[in-house]
């Protein structure tokens, strides 16, 4: 079957076969190997994408069913060599050891952030609840959320300072 | 999970397309979350684009193809929706793909959106390869571990969920081997307005059971109740015995209709 769909911007058509995963798609029809593979039963959190700028476990999602749709992978996080802040957070806290897990909970975390610019570590944990990490322990990821969260809401105080009258 | 058997998926699904080894296909996390060797084909219900939830004179209808999100933003101001869905115990990545419809098909006897549409005298709207129409009453739709009414070829539609009963007062209790277990027993209790109470019991039983009181009943009148519930009717499984599950289900069910009668 023929499968069409946006993936970081830019349209791609492709046949596959019906029964293939979105996460094979990405990774080995369009070679966006970002996006890892774990456990394909949706629990560990390591292939998740935004569809339609939701994050979803790749692993349970037919490429079919993303068909027409707008996905955004770890791919498309940086502009350029300018990285996200969350993808700078995790560089400046430790918030990766083997990077097995990363881009899950860079596409997860940059998603809470989006919605929610400032929060707790309770929230953090939460969110990120169905990702699992066997090197940090958590707590460097958390911390890089928090980093994130704080180095965006004083670049944003900064730039309102810059336009005010 | 790859479902290496399966060679189409036609998409969107209608009636009528259905064939033996044919599957719907609803958000998939369960689907797709085990091996399904018999299943050749995938009938896609999501992209039929039926909107999740219609507000009715009479109730809202639920469409099968709701998200968790999606019932938790637009319902989720009612407890009893709210505490439902986070009986899920899934991260809000599953939450924007499992849909309710799939977790009724799946017929888990852990599963929340059953405890919920039984709870609140929910009916399931059924389509047929004709494309005819039957209601049956959530408490039974789901007749076993797995089982449901759907004939072959027919699909849920919806789900409609009475205003009363949606907007009565309940009481919800869960119980599991650990805090974030599957659920090994699920009690809701509603206080109707006109006197009445109700008292479904899942997860712990095979399938859901649901007590009606015309009034507020007395301990020995729940006690007589879940009585009629044979052992046999509980869940055996690595998420608790049934003798536990029994227990459980009776103590969870006096904390209700405490709660309930104050």
């Amino acid at each position: 079957m023929q499968v069409t769909m946006t993936v970081n911007g830019t349209e791609h058509t492709r046949e596959i076969e019906g029964r293939m995963l979105l996460v094979h798609f990405l990774r080995d029809v369009l070679g966006l190997t970002g996006t890892h593979w774990g456990c394909d039963t949706s629990n560990c959190g390591v292939c998740v994408v935004w569809l339609d700028g939701e994050p979803v476990k790749s692993c349970t999602v037919l490429a079919a069913m993303a068909g027409g749709h707008e996905v955004r992978t770890v791919e498309g996080l940086a502009e350029g060599a300018e990285l996200d802040p969350i993808q700078e957070g995790f560089r400046q806290c430790h918030g990766l050891q083997c990077g097995f897990c990363t881009p899950g909970m860079l596409m997860t975390c940059r998603a809470l952030l989006d919605r929610n610019p400032d929060p707790t570590e309770g929230e953090i944990r939460e969110a990120i609840s169905g990702q699992i990490c066997r090197c940090t322990g958590y707590s460097s990821i958390v911390r890089s959320v928090q980093w994130t969260a704080a180095h965006e809401a004083a670049a944003a105080a900064t730039k309102e300072e810059a336009v005010a009258p | 999970m790859d479902l290496h058997t399966v060679t189409e998926v036609i998409s969107p699904a209608r009636p009528g397309q259905w064939r033996p080894g044919d599957a719907w296909l609803g958000g998939g996390t369960a689907l797709l979350g085990e091996p399904r060797p018999h299943v050749t084909r995938l009938l896609d219900l999501a992209a039929a684009g039926w909107p999740p939830i219609t507000v009715r004179d009479d109730g809202v209808e639920i469409a099968a193809t709701c998200t968790i999100a999606e019932l938790a933003d637009r319902l989720g101001r009612h407890p009893i929706v709210l505490q439902c869905c986070h009986a899920f115990l899934a991260s809000f990545k599953i939450w924007n793909v499992a849909t309710v419809g799939g977790n009724l098909c799946a017929a888990l006897p852990a599963g929340p959106m059953i405890s919920l549409s039984a709870a609140l005298d929910g009916t399931c709207v059924l389509v047929g390869p004709d494309g005819g129409e039957r209601r049956v009453p959530a408490a039974g739709f789901v007749t076993g571990e797995g089982t449901t009414v759907l004939r072959d070829g027919e699909f849920l539609r919806a789900i409609h969920l009475p205003s009363g009963p949606l907007g009565a007062r309940t009481a919800y209790r869960r119980g599991s081997l650990h805090r974030h277990g599957r659920s090994a027993v699920l009690l809701i209790g509603r206080a109707d307005p006109d006197g009445g109470m109700s008292l479904t019991v899942t997860a712990a039983t095979r399938r859901p059971h649901v007590f009606r009181f015309l009034s507020p009943p007395s301990a020995a009148e729940v006690e007589a109740a879940l009585e009629t519930i044979p052992i046999s009717g509980y869940v055996d499984d690595v998420h608790g015995r049934p003798v536990w599950r029994q227990h459980l289900t009776r103590h969870h069910a006096r904390r209700i209709r405490a709660e309930l009668a104050v």
